[in-house]
Parts: C-alpha cells; sequence; structure tokens
C-alpha cells in the first residue's frame, strides 16, 4: 500500500513538473499565444453565428430550436477546449511514432502512457475554451436551463467524459502508425467527423449513421445525448433518457481501451533511423 | 554486466518507387520488404569495462545500442543487464541507465537547461543532498555553471552535449551508452567529453560503451573494441590484439650519419631509402624494435630513428571502405 502511495506521488510530481515545464516552454513566445487569443474565439463566434442565420431563414434544425442548439454546440465546445488544453499531444501521436518520439520516454523508468497522457499542457487551447463557455452559458440561459444540483453534476462530467472520448478516439486512430509506421492523417478526417457529430444534433443524419456514432464510434455521447438529456428533448433519438447521460462511462471505457491499444502499439514501437 | 546472445533485429520498411507511377502504387500496394540491421550479434561486456562499438555508418550500431536500453524489442535473441531483460523488465533496468544519443537532445528545448536536470531529479527520484552533491560534480567535471540558466536552445553544440551528459549521469546509473557522443563538435569540446568520459569510469566504475566515428576518440577511451559490419561482430578484442593483428607490422624510420648501408636481415624489409634515411618494415610479432634497431646500429652509426605505431584508422579502414 504504501509502495502503491510512494508510486502516486511519484508519477504526481514527474506529471505536474511537467506540466509546468510545457506551460514556461509556451510563455517564451508570447505573439504567437496572442495571435491565437485572437483567431480561435472568432473562429467559434462565427460558427454560432452562422447558425443562427441557418436557424432564422430556415426552419429549426431537425426539431431543435436555436437555444437548444446553442446548448448543444456549446456543451460540445467545451469539452472541446478542455481536449485541447489537456490533450493535445494525442493529435500528433502519429508523428511521434514515426520520428521516433517515444526513445525518450522508454529510457525513463516510468510507464509510457502515463508520460504521453501528462506530457503537455496547452495554454493556448484555453482559447478554445472561451467561446465555448460564451455559447454555453448564452444557451443555458436561452433555454432557462435550471442550475440545479444534479444539473450541474450531470454537466461536469459530461464535460470530463466527453473530454476523455475525444482524446482516446484521437489516440484510438493514431495508434494504428504503430503498425503501419504512416502518417494516418486521421486528424483531418476525426476532427471533421467530430465537429459534424458534436455540434449539430445527430438527428439531422440518416439512422445509420446516427447508429455509428451512438454504438461504434460512440461520440454521440459527447454532446447530443447529454443534451437531449438535460434538455428534456424527446424527438429523434432511439436511446432511453437514462443511457444519453453515460457520457463519463464510455469515456473511462474509451480511455481503458485506448491504453491498452496504445501498449499493444509500443511493443510494435520502432523507433526511427538515424 | 551485459551480455547480449544472439541478437537480431529486423525492420520492416515500404519500399519507395520513383516516379508518379510508383507513388500510386506505393499508396495502394505498398511493397514491404524486410530489413537485418543486426544479425547475430553476442558480447558480453563486464562491470567497469570503456568498450568502442564501432562499424561502419548503417552497420548496426545505433540499433544495438536501442534494444540494449529497451527501446526496441530484439526480433530473436537476449539481452540481460545486471541479469534482468530490458525486454521484460524496461522499468527496472533503465533505472540504472545512462544514455545519450548524440545526433538527439535529452533537453528541453525551449527551457533552460537548469530545468531539464530538475526533471530528471524528479524522474529518478534523487533526494534533495544526493542531487546537490551530483550537480556539484557535474559543474566542477563539466564546466556547467556558465550556461546552466540558459535555453538549450541558445546552447553551441559542445555545451548541450555537456548538458545531455550531466542529465544522463546525475543518478549515478551504472552503465552509460554513448552514441556518437562527440559527433560534429570542435576539438576542445571533444577533449572535454573524453575527459568526462574517462573521469566517470575511474570514479565509479562505470561500464560505458561507445559508439563513434572518431578514432581518438577511441585511442583515448576503449580498452576494447567490438567491431561491426553488416550487422554482425567482426572484431572483438582489446585494442592492442586487434592492431596486432589486423596491422602487424610495424615501420622503423631512421636517419644515418653517412648513407644507408646495404640492410640484410631475413623478415625486415627496406620499405623507403630517401638520402640518409631509410624506412624498415618488419613483423611485430617475429621481432622487438629493440632487435631491429640494434642490428641496424651495429651496421652504421645512426643520427636519429623513430619507430611508427600503426594507426587505427589503418586497421579499420577495410571495414570502413567497403560501406563508403
Ligand atoms: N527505425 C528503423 N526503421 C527501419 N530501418 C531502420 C530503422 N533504424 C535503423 N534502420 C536501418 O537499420 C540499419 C542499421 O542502422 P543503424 O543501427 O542506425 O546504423 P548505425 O548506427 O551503425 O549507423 C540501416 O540500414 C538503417 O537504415
Ligand atoms: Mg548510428
Amino acid at each position: 500500500m504504501s509502495d502503491f502511495l510512494n508510486s502516486c506521488k511519484h508519477y504526481a510530481s514527474v506529471g505536474s513538473f511537467q506540466g509546468r515545464m510545457a506551460l514556461q516552454r509556451q510563455l517564451e513566445y508570447p505573439l504567437f499565444l496572442v495571435s491565437w487569443l485572437i483567431m480561435i474565439p472568432l473562429k467559434y463566434l462565427i460558427g454560432v453565428w452562422m447558425l443562427k442565420i441557418l436557424v432564422d431563414q430556415f426552419q429549426p434544425l431537425a426539431g431543435w430550436t436555436f437555444p437548444q442548439l446553442a446548448f448543444l454546440y456549446g456543451l460540445g465546445m467545451l469539452s472541446h477546449g478542455l481536449m485541447v488544453v489537456v490533450s493535445i499531444q494525442s493529435w500528433f501521436l502519429d508523428h511521434m511514432v514515426i520520428q521516433g518520439g517515444f526513445d525518450r520516454m522508454l529510457l525513463r523508468p516510468l510507464n509510457v502512457f502515463f508520460q504521453f497522457t501528462f506530457m503537455y499542457l496547452n495554454l493556448i487551447g484555453c482559447v478554445d475554451l472561451i467561446p465555448a463557455v460564451i455559447i454555453f452559458v448564452t444557451g443555458c440561459s436561452l433555454t432557462g436551463f435550471d442550475w440545479t444540483f444534479g444539473n450541474s453534476v450531470g454537466v461536469l462530467s459530461v464535460v470530463l467524459g466527453a473530454t476523455l472520448i475525444r482524446s482516446s478516439f484521437y489516440t484510438l486512430t493514431a495508434c494504428v502508425a504503430f503498425w503501419t509506421k504512416r502518417a494516418t492523417h486521421m486528424r483531418a478526417i476525426g476532427h471533421d467527423l467530430m465537429e459534424r457529430s458534436t455540434l449539430y444534433p445527430l438527428s439531422i443524419y440518416p439512422k445509420a449513421f446516427q447508429w455509428i456514432l451512438t454504438f461504434v464510434i460512440p461520440l454521440g455521447f459527447i454532446s447530443f445525448y447529454p443534451s437531449t438529456a438535460l434538455l428534456n428533448i424527446n424527438h429523434g433519438t432511439a436511446l432511453p433518457l437514462e443511457i444519453a447521460m453515460w457520457t463519463p462511462i464510455i469515456g473511462i471505457a474509451m480511455f481503458g481501451l485506448s491504453q491498452i491499444v496504445f501498449n499493444r502499439g509500443l511493443r510494435a514501437y520502432e523507433s526511427a533511423g538515424s | 554486466m551485459i551480455e547480449a546472445t544472439n541478437l537480431i533485429k529486423e525492420f520492416r520498411v515500404t519500399k519507395k518507387e520513383s516516379g508518379l507511377r510508383g507513388a500510386l502504387k506505393g499508396l495502394i500496394r505498398p511493397e514491404r520488404e524486410t530489413v537485418r540491421a543486426v544479425d547475430g550479434v553476442s558480447f558480453r561486456i563486464n562491470k567497469g569495462e570503456i568498450v568502442g562499438y564501432l562499424g561502419p555508418n548503417g552497420a548496426g550500431k545505433s540499433t544495438t545500442v536501442k534494444m540494449l536500453t529497451g527501446i526496441l524489442h530484439p526480433t530473436s535473441g537476449e539481452i540481460l543487464i545486471n541479469g534482468v531483460s530490458p525486454h521484460r523488465e524496461r522499468t527496472r533496468v533503465v533505472q540504472n541507465l545512462g544514455v545519450v544519443f548524440g545526433q538527439r537532445t535529452q533537453l528541453n528545448w525551449d527551457l533552460r537547461l537548469g530545468e531539464s536536470f530538475e526533471l530528471q531529479r524528479r524522474i529518478y527520484r534523487i533526494s534533495d543532498d544526493r542531487f546537490a552533491a551530483q550537480m556539484d560534480t557535474m559543474r566542477s567535471l563539466l564546466g556547467l555553471t556558465e550556461f546552466e540558466n540558459t535555453p538549450v536552445r541558445q546552447l553551441s553544440l559542445g555545451q548541450r552535449m555537456r548538458g545531455d551528459l550531466a542529465a544522463a549521469m546525475l543518478h549515478s546509473p551504472s552503465i552509460l551508452f554513448l552514441d556518437e557522443p562527440t559527433i560534429g563538435l570542435d576539438l576542445t569540446a571533444k577533449q572535454a567529453i573524453r575527459d568526462f568520459i574517462r573521469e566517470v569510469n575511474t570514479l565509479h566504475q562505470t561500464t560505458i560503451i561507445l559508439t563513434t566515428h572518431d578514432l581518438e576518440d577511441v585511442e583515448q577511451l576503449c580498452k576494447r573494441l567490438i567491431v561491426i559490419n553488416h550487422g554482425r561482430v567482426v572484431e572483438d578484442g582489446p585494442l592492442e590484439d586487434l592492431i596486432d593483428r589486423l596491422a602487424p607490422y610495424r615501420q622503423i624510420e631512421i636517419d644515418f650519419v653517412q648513407e644507408v648501408p646495404v640492410i640484410e636481415i631475413q623478415g625486415v624489409d627496406v620499405v623507403e631509402v630517401n638520402g640518409n634515411r631509410m624506412v624498415l618494415q618488419f613483423d611485430r610479432r617475429a621481432f622487438s624494435a629493440a632487435s631491429v634497431i640494434s642490428a641496424v646500429t651495429q651496421r652504421a652509426a645512426v643520427r636519429d630513428l623513430s619507430v611508427r605505431e600503426p594507426e587505427i584508422a589503418d586497421v579499420l579502414k577495410r571495414y570502413y571502405q567497403d560501406s563508403a
């Protein structure tokens, strides 16, 4: 037991120091930070604005009103922002594999998946969180979302679970590079799929696609199903509302799966020729 | 102690074909082939040895080091580092290793050098007292003080390499792997690195495995050489034995007071005569230099003479030639 505690302390001290180093590194380049600080919120605010135009000019999207859409969009962006802060490295995993980026981690007497998971804290990612918060808060007030204790815990657990789903999804797709030794270029495809399935209601898509995004690649649990549950929207979803809030469970399951696949992949890791 | 038995490492690589047609073909149906980078390497290295692991580019040196340090799993064969397999118990083995790849730094590029040491302290759980003592040693051996607070990206190659060495030795590993530690450095930087290696070895009996193309490194540091080519060990033994066997000849250059005498000794060849100067060559296994010299001085007055030792470069030339 004390061995276990010692080990936890060890990992926590390395993990927190790595995080601190990551932040320090970024503060070395303030101009870069500032440019992102302007660009990223702009991009997402424009996204919602477009959505509003769409909804105003045509009928509500698959029965969803603008306030509900803003809620869903904002909820989806919260976990996106968080993922970009804590887990941006899962976007680059395939390149690390190809360029031999795990050599250094393998030389350390620490678990490699841990080192990978906590290798970086992306300060710029906070910028993604700004529009997320603005849009989500707007959505909440427009829908009259009731911040009861249960609802608050619900939102928090959904955001954390969804963050796990997102980073595990990217990790899993990039892990293919361990075997193929090629960049998967799944980031672009994955990113597109992610945006389409988390920023708009799944119910606008064909049934087969919805089914896949529920049972095969459960991205529907990032924002769509939780929104239906939190806002009590019953139309257009086949899933019972109790399951709709399973985001943390699915997040943990996917995280576990990504660790298994990562460790398998690491056995096939071949470094890089010098 | 390091024991490697019959190590083999194969890589699957995709064949790159030329032209658009080739590129398309590679996209649809990549052709794979197997490259054997290390092909049945065995050796045993004892505590406290400094071993030069030599061979031409692409011979498989780095691949061997990566297997010994647990980065790569061997395709087949067995490795034991102090009795433990890095393949099966990686974390236990690497706790006791220091590794420096000259081509690639382990230091954090954007931060001051000291931060990288601080990270090592946490990773290896070095106690405060021990860390302070080790840092003092490193500072005095490597002269870190002048650039400890400089961001790594602003360091010269020589300073960076000194930083890398310090980071690799902070936790006092019993084995140090150095893959081309002097590559690209100027003469003084090279010498600083060599002095450090020698110092560490004598102070703590650290076992050191060194790959290099620099023969000065070899001459100054390595008592034993392992030479590989095309993934196989072609030589393994003490430096002197290797020279004895691969370059058994020794030359004596003699300046005579008057004109050169006729020398006829069985087994001693005259390879050059130039005015009053003469170069003799003989098999060092059959003659000692002293016996040749005394035979010569009996025949004529000698003004000056010098014995030429074979250069390691000459000794290893034949291994480097066929890959160049
Ligand atoms: N990660 C890798 N993937 C594919 N081939 C590799 C890899 N690493 C090394 N090789 C190949 O293995 C051979 C030996 O390489 P290496 O061990 O780096 O040689 P050295 O260090 O002696 O110059 C070379 O032909 C090299 O191209
Ligand atoms: Mg090499």
